[in-house]
């Protein structure tokens, strides 16, 4: 269009000149363009006002009206986010910064995205923010592909975890951005971090999709870091999550909840809790049939020969999966558990017997994994190296002392908030009229006492 | 108008009759518009006005409603036994009880109970009143002696004994003149093994909620019961110490003078504990102390579970597609 051509010129020039420019040229009424003089008289509006909390509100307003105007300019508004301030105009910084961000988005651009954005979430005000959450969703998933683009995983995981934190309505609500947060932290290997944001009970979802990708990557998060039982818990959530019918993410799950259940626990069964929904009752087993499945029933035979041949059978499945990594930890973990069941028969042992029956090559090699389960808590034994004997002791701990007194109270205590939240979620689940729907037809058609007149169905 | 009766009758009384004063006045004061406050604070006065020093109230809230009605029952000699009640309407035009519908429901009663007569009537309130004794005297024309029941609804947690009186009309003379003054009795509570069964089933049809749990099952689960003495127990010993806390500290800056006799209570007090002190007492005590408090978490636990295992039968049949249907029916 003759009158875009006419503004592309126009930039070179300053502020005041293209001022005065747009001034002779007529301004558009149509909310198809927006000029650059309409964009301006957005910035002083923007700074004017983000005073009180009134007049944001009514500034939202008048935003949420230019937005779609503001797309089709995208390259053209970087320049204009520096004359608002992050702080103090949160809400038309970001309305401005999603518009930028909007159109496709090239390599450098991102790299120079990534810094602006960055610097936005760290300094932006939470409550201006808090009232246009999506847009800020969106733009902070858009940072993630960015950052992703730029291939530097790491720049993004304190924006985030900045970020989830301002939108958060409170820290037990799950918001869409937990799991962009989390799968930032595994590709950038900060498990640490992830760690942080997982320590938070989560009682409220708003997405169910949310869930299942925030305790996937969170139970792998813990697998980095070791922490099985967390990781167990995590992925169970996954597997017997509501769902109507099955899905990907849970699948996975399931798969490697059997591996983490065999490290951890030394013992998979495929059944699934009651409460587990019933699509995944029935066909998640099909699904991890082969090879995992039969992997859990090859460990259970404790012999490592055969599981060690089963594993190199299937290789390339579990590579495929991503998951030969986690194979190799189950069948180091069948050493430990050769040696655990060892404790329960002997009191003393020789490290050469020890190495015949857990099948190790040497005396030295069992004398190091011994060590290894001391040194982690795993087993109470003393290694006589004079005559090469380990003696298998009882554990020392007596829970007499007062800090054991003192987790059992304050494990008390969640116990009962957690007891008043689930009475109150069991008294709303009474009143729900889906419940009330079917409850009713379950009733037996006659009373034998009386013909009362509790009716038969609860029409709602 | 409360020295105690003189007749030499004993009077029982059935919880039943106590539940359905309750129930009547519960039903009317919820019914009422507007709703009425609670009247557990500032309310010394029962019947009086319940704007009290109720600040957060947006309007006026009504006074507390008095239900009347009529309890029956046998007299056996001299024990009078009052096993039910029924309720009426007040008229407070004639100031009296609605008596057509008196004697119809005492006809209706009699077919079912023929032993029953009517003893007398109830009200609620924390005192009886003057205008009482016009229904009083009102009634005195089925019964010579009527009784009047009268139930205290303020909830008092402090309160040991039932908030019910029985009031006998006694003629005396006061001023020189004969007066019909009403008098308290003493009663028992007297109940039958079924009527025992469906009172605890009332009582705790409500979902439990801390305090008013322990008040309602008081008589009827001696554990809670155990408990809440306990705590009250400790309670007052924990707020004795506090004055007495305050007090010595009060002494040491001086705005007291000293006393040393009490001084000397005090440090005695003092050294009365630890009554015990070596390293196996402590080991026993905090070994038996860990095992109670596994205990407690044991049941926490159980509990939960059970809410949980209700929370996801109920999911269950609301929202999966297949669950299992039959199997389970309500149990007649």
């Amino acid at each position: 269009m003759e009158a875009g051509k006419r503004k592309t010129e126009e930039e070179q020039q300053t502020l005041v000149d293209r001022k005065r420019k747009a001034e002779i040229s007529e301004p558009p009424t149509t909310t198809t363009t927006v000029t650059m003089n309409a964009v301006e008289t957005l910035v002083t509006q923007i700074q004017g006002l983000s005073g009180s909390p009134n007049d944001v509100v009514a500034l939202h307003a008048h935003l949420n009206k230019v937005d779609e105007a503001l797309r089709g300019e995208s390259a053209r508004l970087l320049p204009f986010l520096d004359q608002i301030d992050p702080s103090i105009h949160s809400l038309g910084y970001l309305y401005l910064l999603d518009a930028c961000t909007s159109g496709p988005v090239s390599k450098e651009l991102a790299a120079n995205l990534v810094l602006i954005t960055s610097r936005f979430i760290t300094s932006c005000s939470t409550e201006q923010i808090r009232l246009a959450p999506e847009k800020f969703t969106g733009m902070c998933k858009r940072f993630k592909d960015q950052v992703l683009l730029i291939e530097a995983p790491m720049r993004g995981v304190a924006p985030l975890l900045v970020a989830v934190r301002k939108v958060q309505p409170s820290s037990e609500h799950l918001t869409s951005l937990h799991p962009d947060f989390l799968q930032l932290c595994l590709l950038a290997k900060c498990y640490k971090t992830g760690l942080s944001l997982l320590e938070d009970d989560i009682f409220e979802v708003t997405q169910p999709r949310d869930l299942f990708l925030y305790c996937y990557y969170g139970g792998m998060i813990c697998i980095g870091q070791k922490h099985f039982q967390k990781a167990l818990e995590l992925l169970h959530n996954v597997v017997t999550a509501p769902m109507t019918s099955i899905n990907a993410i849970a699948v996975e799950a399931y798969k490697k909840y059997a591996l983490v259940s065999l490290i951890d626990n030394g013992q998979f069964s495929p059944g699934l809790p009651k409460y587990a929904s019933s699509s995944a009752q029935r066909n998640l087993k099909n699904f991890c049939q082969q090879p995992y499945i039969e992997l859990a029933n090859t460990y259970s035979t404790g012999k490592i020969a055969e599981l060690e041949t089963f594993v190199q059978k299937h290789r390339e499945k579990f590579e495929s999966d991503n998951n030969l990594g986690l194979v190799k930890q189950v069948v180091s973990s069948m050493y430990k558990r050769n040696i655990q069941r060892l404790t329960q028969t002997y009191l003393t042992l020789s490290l050469q017997d020890i190495a015949n029956t857990v099948q190790l090559n040497s005396a030295k090699e069992a004398e190091m994994h011994v060590l290894q389960m001391i040194q982690d808590g795993e087993i109470f034994a003393t290694i006589n190296q004079k005559d090469g004997m380990v003696r298998f002791l009882e554990d020392p701990e007596q829970y007499k002392s007062s800090g054991v007194i003192e987790r059992i109270d304050s494990s008390i205590q969640r116990l009962m908030t957690l007891s008043k939240k689930l009475t109150n979620m069991d008294e709303q689940m009474s009143c729900d009229s889906l419940y009330l729907a079917k409850a009713g037809r379950e009733r037996q058609r006659f009373d034998f006492d009386d013909f009362d007149s509790v009716p038969q169905k609860f029409n709602m | 108008m409360a020295s105690s009766s003189s007749s030499g009758l004993t009077f029982k009384l059935h919880p039943l009759v106590m539940v359905n004063i309750s129930d009547h006045y519960t039903r009317v004061k919820s019914q009422m518009n507007p709703p009425v406050t609670s009247t557990s604070c500032s309310n010394t006065n029962g019947n009086g006005n319940g704007e009290g020093g109720d600040s957060a109230a947006v309007k006026a809230p009504a006074p507390p409603p008095r239900v009347y009605g009529c309890v029956i029952g046998v007299q056996r000699g001299r024990t009078v036994e009052i096993f039910n009640s029924f309720e009426l309407l007040y008229d407070s035009a004639t100031d009296s009880l609605d008596r057509a519908f008196l004697l119809k429901k005492q006809e209706l009663y009699k077919k079912v109970f023929p032993n029953f007569y009517v003893l007398g009537w109830y009200s609620t309130g924390s005192d009886a009143e003057e205008s009482d004794m016009h229904i009083h005297k009102a009634l005195m024309d089925i019964n010579e002696s009527p009784v009047y029941v009268l139930l205290n609804p303020a909830i008092n947690h402090a309160q040991k004994d039932l908030p019910v009186t029985i009031y006998e009309s006694e003629m005396h003379v006061i001023d020189g003149i004969p007066q019909l003054i009403f008098v308290n009795s003493s009663y028992t509570i007297e109940t039958v093994e079924a009527e025992r069964i469906s009172v605890d089933h009332v009582a705790h049809l409500k979902p439990s909620d801390g305090g008013s749990a322990a008040t309602q099952c008081k008589f009827l689960c001696p554990l809670a019961a155990h408990l809440t003495s306990i705590h009250s127990a400790i309670k007052m010993l924990n707020s004795r110490i506090r004055v007495l806390h305050h007090y010595l500290v009060a002494m040491q800056k001086g705005e007291i003078p000293y006393e040393n006799s009490l001084l000397r209570q005090v440090s005695s007090l003092l050294r009365r504990l630890p009554a015990i002190e070596s390293e196996k007492f402590q080991d026993d005590f905090l070994m038996e102390y860990s095992d109670t408090l596994l205990i407690t978490y044991l049941a926490m636990f159980t509990n939960c579970s059970s809410t949980m295992n209700e929370l996801v039968e109920k999911f269950n049949t609301a929202y999966d597609r297949h669950s299992r249907r039959g199997g389970r029916t309500a149990f007649i």
